[in-house]
C-alpha cells in the first residue's frame, strides 16, 4: 500500500487536527514531541504527516506533495489553488471583512475606495473587482492590519475578524462581510481520483468525529 | 551588459540529454501510434492571431495567453492549445477531403501559469482529433486511442475519468436557475466543496429530487451504476440523452477491453469553454495533475466557417515524463560503447570501421584526440564507454582500460 501524506498548518490549526484524527483513530502523536523530525508516519494506517507554514499548505496539496491537507479557507482563497474543498472543519471559525473607521459605517456604497491594506492581497482584489466592480489599489501587510486606516495609509483594510474586539478599541467597524471562515480539509484532485477509497474513508470517519462532538 | 543572459525566462527550460532523449522517444511512440490508427499529422504555426484563441467568449482566457504583434499591428499569440489551431485546419483547409478527418499532432504550446509541479510555460502535447462523426464511436476511439497512448509509455496504474457537460447542463436548465447561478454552482461542484453546494442551493427554491441530486453531484464517480443511479431520477431529455451516450461509450470501450481503465464522473464539471459532450481527464500516481484531458467540441469549428461535429484528446508529454519518473519506470538511455581512435595514417581506415560497427547497430564514437591514445582512454573512461579501440594501417588494438 502506498503512503498517503497529509500536510497540516502549523499552530492552532494543526492542533485541532491532531484531536481529530486521533479522534478517528490515526496516530499522529510524533508530531506533538518536540523533535526535530519533518515528516511522521503512522504505519498502521499507512499514512504520512508533516507540518507547514499555512499558506504553502495549498501548495503541497495542489502539487500532489501531499495527498490531503488541512488549511483555513482563508488561505484557500487567497492561495486560489486548483483542489478539492470535501470538509468543514468548522472549527477556528471567524470572518473575512472590510473594516474601516466608524464615521463610513452604512456609508460604503456612496464612497469611491481607492486603497485597501490587507493580508490577503487576492480576496481583497477579487472583492472589489467582482462584488463592488472598483478598481482599487491594494497595500499588502504583513501583520497588525488595523493600523492602516489609523495612521492614513488606507480608507479600509480587508482582514479577519474573530471578535471584533481589536476593531472596536481602535474605533473601526466592520462594513462588509466578505466571506465565512473555518479549517477545511481540501484533497488533491488526483489522489482523490486514485486513492479515492482509502481518502473517502479518511473523509468520512472525520465527518462522524466532528459530528459526535 | 545584458545581466539576464545566462538564463532562461521563468517556466521554460532546457530539456537536455537523457531526458530529451526519453521525451523524443515519448514522442516517436505516439507518432507511430496515431499513424498506426489512421490520424494524418500536422504542424500548425506556432504563432497565430490572437483571433483565433478569441473567436468566441472566454475561449482561452486573454491573460493567460503571450501576445505581440507582427508589423501591421495585429495581435499574435504563442498557441495556448492544439485542438483549437486543429479546428481552424479542419474548418479551412480541408477542400473536398472525405469525412470523417483524423489528425494528429505534436507540438509545444505557450500559457501563463505558475510553474511548478510539473506545469511549466511552454509543454509539449501530443493528441489526436477526429471532425465530421458525431456517434459515440468517434469518442470510444478516442478515449482508447488516449488508453492505448498511455500504455504505449509504460504506466500501468492509471485512470480515465469521463464526464458529460450536457448532463449538468440540462440538469441547471431543469432547476430554473439563472447562468450566474448555475455557474456559481458548477464552479463548487469542480471544487467538490459539498458545504458551498449545500448552501447555494438551499438559497433557492429548487425541485427536492433535484436538490439531493445537486448535492450528491461531487460524489457521482465511480462504474457505470453511477449512471444508473442517476437514470433513475427523472430530470430532462438533455440529461438523459447525456446518459445515454455516456452509456454508450463504456459500452464500446468495454469491447476495446479497456473497461478496467475508465470510471464515471458526473462531478466533472471543468469549464473548458469549448466541451459540449463528454469531456475525460487521466490520472495515475506520482504527479498532482492530469497527464491528459480531452472531449467532444461540436461548435468549436463554427467559429472557422464550417459546422463540423469533433472529439479529441492530448497528452502533457511533460507530465508523462515526471510520471514516469517518479514511477521509476524510465527506461535507461542507450550509451556509447565505443570509442574508435586511430593512427594518423590510418584514418580512412578509422572511418570506415567505425560505420561498419554503426551499421552492425552499435554506438560508435570518434575520438578528436587524434594523437593521443592515453586521454582518449581517459575520456572514454569517464564517460563510462566500455570499449576503446586503436585502429592502425595493418592492426586494430583493443586498449580499452578496465
Amino acid at each position: 500500500m502506498r503512503y498517503l501524506t497529509i500536510a497540516l498548518s502549523k499552530g492552532r490549526l494543526a492542533e485541532m487536527a491532531m484531536e481529530l484524527f486521533e479522534g478517528a483513530d490515526i496516530d499522529c502523536s510524533g508530531l506533538k514531541e518536540k523533535t526535530r523530525k519533518l515528516i511522521i508516519t503512522d504505519e498502521k494506517n499507512k499514512i504520512k504527516f508533516f507540518l507547514a507554514k499555512p499558506a504553502d499548505v495549498p501548495t503541497y496539496v495542489e502539487y500532489g506533495a501531499a495527498d490531503i491537507g488541512i488549511v483555513g479557507k482563508d488561505t484557500i482563497q487567497e492561495e486560489g489553488r486548483d483542489l478539492y474543498e470535501v470538509l468543514n472543519l468548522g472549527f477556528a471559525a471567524c470572518r473575512m471583512c472590510v473594516a474601516g473607521p466608524m464615521e463610513l459605517e452604512g456609508k460604503m456604497d456612496q464612497m469611491t475606495i481607492t486603497r485597501v491594506a490587507t493580508k490577503y492581497p487576492r480576496i481583497a482584489r477579487d472583492y472589489f473587482q467582482h462584488k463592488r466592480r472598483e478598481s482599487i489599489e491594494i497595500i499588502k501587510l504583513n501583520g497588525s492590519i488595523e493600523l492602516a486606516p489609523l495612521v492614513g495609509l488606507s480608507e479600509v483594510i480587508v482582514d479577519l475578524v474573530e471578535t471584533g474586539k481589536t476593531l472596536k478599541e481602535n474605533n473601526l467597524v466592520v462594513l462588509d462581510t466578505i466571506a465565512d471562515i473555518s479549517a477545511r480539509m481540501i484533497v488533491n484532485r488526483v489522489s482523490m481520483k486514485m486513492e479515492s477509497e482509502r481518502i473517502n474513508k479518511i473523509i468520512e470517519v472525520v465527518r462522524k468525529n466532528l459530528e459526535n462532538n | 551588459m545584458g545581466k539576464w543572459k545566462i538564463y532562461t525566462p521563468d517556466g521554460v527550460q532546457d530539456i537536455l540529454f537523457e531526458y530529451a532523449y526519453i521525451k523524443k522517444e515519448l514522442e516517436c511512440k505516439f507518432r507511430n501510434l496515431f499513424r498506426k490508427c489512421g490520424y494524418d499529422e500536422i504542424e500548425t504555426p506556432i504563432v497565430e492571431f490572437y483571433d483565433v484563441f478569441s473567436a468566441e467568449k472566454d475561449l482561452i482566457p486573454q491573460e493567460n495567453m503571450f501576445k505581440f504583434f507582427d508589423e501591421n499591428g495585429r495581435i499574435l499569440v504563442l498557441r495556448p492549445d492544439m485542438t483549437i489551431p486543429a479546428a481552424r485546419v479542419a474548418a479551412t483547409k480541408n477542400k473536398g477531403k472525405a469525412f470523417p478527418l483524423k489528425f494528429s499532432y505534436i507540438g509545444n504550446t505557450f500559457a501563463y501559469n505558475e510553474s511548478g509541479g510539473g506545469r511549466q510555460k511552454e509543454y509539449t502535447q501530443a493528441g489526436a482529433e477526429i471532425f465530421g462523426v458525431s456517434s459515440p464511436e468517434a469518442d470510444a476511439e478516442i478515449i482508447a486511442t488516449a488508453i492505448k497512448a498511455v500504455l504505449e509509455t509504460g504506466i500501468k496504474e492509471f485512470q480515465i475519468d469521463i464526464g458529460q457537460v450536457e448532463f449538468f447542463k440540462g440538469l441547471m436548465e431543469e432547476t430554473g436557475l439563472s447562468d450566474e447561478k448555475s455557474e456559481q454552482i458548477r464552479r463548487l461542484i469542480d471544487k467538490k466543496d459539498f458545504v458551498g453546494v449545500e448552501q447555494l442551493v438551499n438559497s433557492h427554491s429548487i425541485r427536492e429530487d433535484l436538490k439531493s441530486l445537486i448535492f450528491s453531484l461531487p460524489k457521482l464517480f465511480g462504474s457505470v451504476d453511477v449512471i444508473e443511479k442517476v437514470e433513475r431520477i427523472n430530470i430532462n431529455k438533455k440529461s438523459y440523452d447525456a446518459l445515454e451516450n455516456l452509456r454508450a461509450i463504456l459500452s464500446i470501450l468495454d469491447d476495446y477491453g479497456y473497461s478496467k481503465y475508465v470510471s464515471v464522473d458526473l462531478g466533472m464539471v471543468q469549464s473548458l469553454n469549448y466541451y459540449t459532450g463528454i469531456i475525460f481527464k487521466g490520472f495515475t500516481y506520482g504527479v498532482g495533475f492530469p497527464i491528459l484531458s480531452g472531449g467532444r467540441y461540436d461548435r468549436l469549428s463554427e467559429n472557422y466557417g464550417m459546422s463540423c461535429a469533433a472529439t479529441g484528446f492530448s497528452l502533457g508529454v511533460n507530465m508523462i515524463m515526471m510520471a514516469l519518473e517518479r514511477q521509476k519506470l524510465y527506461k535507461s538511455v542507450p550509451k556509447v560503447e565505443t570509442l574508435v581512435c586511430y593512427e594518423a595514417d590510418a584514418r580512412k581506415k578509422a572511418f570506415e570501421y567505425a560505420d561498419k560497427l554503426r551499421e552492425e547497430g552499435k554506438l560508435v564514437e570518434i575520438s578528436l584526440f587524434t594523437d593521443d591514445v592515453n586521454k582518449a582512454a581517459e575520456y572514454a573512461n569517464g564517460k563510462g564507454i566500455k570499449q576503446v579501440l586503436l585502429i592502425k594501417q595493418d592492426d586494430i588494438q583493443d586498449v580499452s582500460v578496465q
